[in-house]
Order: structure tokens, then sequence, then C-alpha cells
């Protein structure tokens, strides 16, 4: 096979393995939600209900598409699509495995090992606020308009202290490639702690999960869509396959953010203590080593859930002052150390 | 009443944090999460200790509870329902339709009185189930059952007729779903007081009424088509 050939087929099954992950989790969250509270869940389509994310797809899409008389038509158009593109373009550049070896030929499980890996996740992460920006202006309602105005606030100041922990990472690896972050974090340090970013960036790693968080506009840090006061928040107008975009971007954006957590934070598709290439096949290796990062990453999916039904709403300035005056100093400090530890070290 | 005043709640630091206090709120979703997922393995008739699963789980219904009328039978398969109207007169919600008769010729073994009711109407879409006809019933023939899926189609399916409250006795016979016999009446209880004559009803406010209700107002006062040979 031609390199173009096995790209594709990476690029293809990547997108319908992350399309895969946001319909479960869609259920998941349902479900889980549901057993944390001591209810049921829908568990009518299907067996155990897992149909029940294709039943709502169905009906999101056989339902009529409106667009209100006075939004900015383009613009309404515009801002799911902006929202969704990028968290999808997110993951090309996630190691979702080591490699594997069919026919002679290695194929590392990345889409593409770009040696600014890191500063293109920043960059869509940061194009993905505009999707919500723009669908709270675009639609001329005013809980739309506050949602986006919310939205603009609350997501320019997170990507401050996001990218602030993402520095230390870079500070402790000397690199912008996602696939060399993980290939340092193999092994153990101290003796006995995996070399993961986790052990070696703790407050890095708090600061990241915080901003994700808000970046992903997930409980505690919702205030974008705000149920209780804002109807919806940015997509109120939106309807049909429009609010689905969002709805289902969303969740595509949860999958990106726990891949960019295993891979920064918890050493990729390695197991801790256990080198895996040694004892198994070249092929079995590959596939392994996917299956390792896939449950990582769900931890990081099913803590999402877990975190939101647990923890209120913040109110707003709360978040403003968390984000300002704690995560941002922390961040800085943080950075600090970590700096004057690589230089003294080195 | 003078207001108390507010205190102020100082934080410690670790609540200030708020990560502890987050862990601690995980510690509890996941004992909750734990404790139904287990609980969705078990077998039973429900799994979720707080939710029943309406078709398939079915709540225990008490044996004295008020649910559809039926018309029971004695052990001889006679209707025991001597159509008195006590149960007509009884009704707050006027929506029982008594008619007394006689059994035809060659029929008398199929009641167990001397007279019958030719016609008997509930009509379910004003019943209250209060249970005060199954209390003034002095042959215990209408009792209140365990059925309480009473939605129909059609308006009109829903005023049952002597046919399904028999029908009813005879469902709830073959599932043992009777209702227990009431307590026998203290025999030195006081005499009870013979009633005057049920009020008829002013004629004008029946016809206000108009159509089938006025029908059914009058239809509560039970008619006597033949009087019975003891009177």
């Amino acid at each position: 096979m031609a390199d173009w050939q096995i790209d594709l087929i990476k690029v293809v099954f990547i997108w319908a393995w992350a399309l895969l992950i946001a319909v479960v989790m869609t259920w998941v969250e349902r479900r889980a939600s549901a057993m944390m509270q001591d209810r049921l869940g829908p568990n009518r389509a299907g067996p155990f209900g897992l149909l029940q994310p294709l039943a709502d797809g169905i009906k999101l899409f056989t339902k009529e598409d409106i667009i209100p008389e006075r939004a900015r038509k383009i613009l309404f158009i515009l801002g799911p699509i902006l929202f969704a593109l990028p968290a999808f373009s997110t993951y090309a550049v996630v190691p979702f495995g080591d490699k594997i070896v069919i026919g002679g030929k290695e194929i590392i499980l990345q889409v593409s090992d770009v040696n600014i890996g890191f500063l293109y996740v920043l960059a869509l992460s940061a194009i993905a606020v505009y999707g919500m920006v723009i669908g709270g202006w675009a639609s001329n309602s005013k809980y739309s308009i506050l949602g986006g105005l919310r939205a603009t606030a609350q997501l320019i100041s997170y990507e401050v202290p996001m990218g602030l922990a993402l520095l230390t990472i870079v500070l402790l690896y000397g690199t912008f490639s996602l696939r060399e972050i993980v290939l340092q974090q193999q092994g153990t340090f101290l003796g006995f702690l995996p070399n993961w970013g986790f052990f070696k960036q703790p407050v890095g790693f708090i600061i990241f999960l915080v901003a994700a968080y808000a970046e992903a506009n997930r409980v505690p840090f919702d205030l974008p869509e705000c149920e209780s006061e804002l109807v919806t928040g940015y997509h109120t107008e939106y309807g049909s396959m429009r609010l689905g975009l969002y709805l289902f971007g969303e969740y595509v954006n949860l999958v990106a953010l726990s891949a960019i957590t295993v891979s920064l934070f918890f050493g990729g598709w390695a197991l801790p203590y256990v080198d895996m290439g040694k004892f198994l096949g070249p092929v079995s290796y590959g596939i392994a080593s996917f299956l390792v990062f896939f449950l990582k990453q769900a931890f990081f999916l099913f803590l999402f859930v877990w975190v939101r039904w647990t923890v209120p709403r913040f109110r707003y300035d709360q978040l403003m002052g968390l984000g300002w005056k704690a995560l941002i100093p922390l961040g800085l400090v943080n950075l600090f150390i970590t700096a004057l530890l690589v230089q003294l070290t080195t | 009443m003078p207001r108390r005043p507010v205190v102020k709640k100082e934080y410690t630091l670790g609540e200030r944090v708020y990560l502890v206090e987050i862990a601690k709120g995980l510690r509890l979703t996941w004992k909750h999460f734990v404790f139904n997922i287990k609980a969705s393995f078990r077998k039973g008739p429900h799994t979720v200790p707080t939710c029943w699963q309406y078709p398939e789980d079915r709540r225990e219904i008490a044996p004295i509870f008020r649910g559809a009328h039926m018309l029971q039978l004695n052990d001889k398969g006679q209707e025991l329902c001597v159509g008195c109207g006590m149960c007509a007169r009884a009704c707050p919600a006027k929506c029982i339709t008594v008619k007394r008769g006689k059994p035809a010729e060659g029929e008398e073994d199929r009641y167990a009185g001397k007279t019958m009711c030719s016609s008997f109407e509930i009509d379910m879409l004003r019943c209250i189930f209060c249970g005060n006809c199954e209390k003034a019933c002095p042959k215990n023939a209408i009792v209140l059952g365990q059925d309480y899926e009473l939605a129909e189609y059609e308006p009109g399916l829903c005023i049952y007729d002597k046919k399904r409250l028999i029908s009813n006795f005879l469902k709830a016979k073959a599932e043992g779903r009777l209702k227990p016999p009431p307590a026998p009446i203290p025999i030195d209880a006081p005499p009870v007081k013979k009633k005057t004559a049920v009020k008829k009803m002013a004629p004008g406010k029946t016809k206000a009424k108009g159509g089938e209700r006025a029908e059914k107002g009058k239809g509560t006062s039970v008619k006597e088509e033949d009087k019975g040979p003891d009177k």
C-alpha cells in the first residue's frame, strides 16, 4: 500500500472511532448520571438503551430546520460548524497508539506526527470558542447573546492557565510533538514512580484539568449554557441538526480533551511498569497499545461525567475569580519553579 | 421577633482550596453509582431500588384497594345483587344506575335473591372510588377490585354494564385477587334507623343539566319495574 492509502485509512478510522466514542458517551452520560442519582436512565431503545443516541440522532435529523427571522443567516449557519470542526480536527495529532507492523511496514498510530502538535491543539481549542460566540451573537436573542458573552469571557480567561500548564510540559520534555512527549514518558523515575507527566507536574495537571473543564463547557463551568438562567445559553435558538451539531461537538470535544490529557500527563499508550513490546507480537502490540490508550482515555471521559453530577455550577464572579486570581498566579509560579528545576538539573 | 443575625461561615483552608471537597463529593456519587450498578444485576421485581419499571414491575396492591368495580357471584355462581339500589343512593358522584327486575321464568336459580338487577351501570368517568357503594351494599354484591388501569379509547366504553362488572369478578376470581368479605357487623349494634326517602331533585335542576346527565340524575333513584312478591 502506498503511504497516502495508509494515511487515508488512519484518517477514516480515527474519525469514525472518535464519532463512535462520542455517540456512546451521550449514552454513558445519561445512564451513569441516572445511576448516580438512583434513577434508571434511558433503557428502552435496544439492549440497555444503547440505541438511544441513534434514536436521538434520527429525531434531530427529521426535525424542521428553523432559522429565526432576525438572525444573521450566514453566521447562524457557521456557528455550529465552527464549533464542531475543531473538536474533530484535534484528534489529528493525538498519538492513539505506538506503532503497528503489517507486512513489514511500520505504521505509526497517529494521523500526523506534526512537530508543533501542541500549538495545533491550543489553536484549535481557541477556534472552537468562536463557534459559541458567533452562534450566540447571530441568533439575535437575549439568552443567546448572554451565553455568547459568557463564553467569550470564560474561555478567554481559561485559555491562559491552560497555556501556562501546557508550557510546563514543554519545558519538561523540550518538544512540541505529542508523540515525542509520550515516548519520553516511558519508564520510571525516582525508582518507583512511572515517568508520567502527572507525577512530575501534579500542579500543572490540576490547572490543565480545571481549564479543560472550562474549555469544554462542562459543569461546574457550563455558564455559557447554564439552563437555570439562560434557557440553554448560546444555542437557545438552534434546533434540529444544528443543535445536534452543538451537542455532539461537545462530546467530541470531551473525547479530544481526554486524549490530550492522557498523552500529556498519563504516558499515552504505555503501561506503567510493563513494556508490552517485549512479549507481544508486532500486530498485537499495536492493538494492545491502542487499547491501553483507550482505557486511560475512558477513565477521563468518565471523570467528566462523574464531576458533572457531583459539583454544582459556579457563580459567574466565582468563575472569573478562580480563573484570574487562583489559576493564573498558580500557573505562573508553577512555570517559574519548573523552569528553575529544569535549568538546575540539566 | 428579633431577627437572628446572619453568621457567615468561616471556611477552613481545605474548604477554600475546594479540591478536597470535590473529592469528597466524588466519593459520594461513586458510592451511589456502584450501589446502583450492583443493584441492576440483582434479580427481582425492580432493580434500582427507587425505580419501579411500571409495565413490568407492579407494586403489590393492598387487599382493600379500591379499584374497578365488580359484581360478585356466590359459590354456586348465583348473582348476589338484588337490585335494591342502596349503592346508587350512597354514591356521592351519582354514577351508578340500577334497575330492579324479577328473574324470568325458569331462571330463578341464577340469582341468589328473589329479585335481581335487570341493568346495572357504573359511569367510571364520574366515579371517585370512594367505596361507599361497597359499604352500602347489604348483600356484599358490589365490590371495588384491584384493577386500576381503566383507560379506554372511547368514552362510551368507560360506562361499565352488568356483563362487564361480572366479567371483572370472574377475572379477579381466576387470578385469586378477590376481596376478603367485610367484617360482620356486631349483632348488639344499635339498629339502623330507617332513612327517610331520598329527596327528589327539583325538576328544574335536572333539566338545566340537560341531555344524558339529566337522565342519569333520575336514574340514581331506583326505578322499580315490578314490585317484589313480598311487598
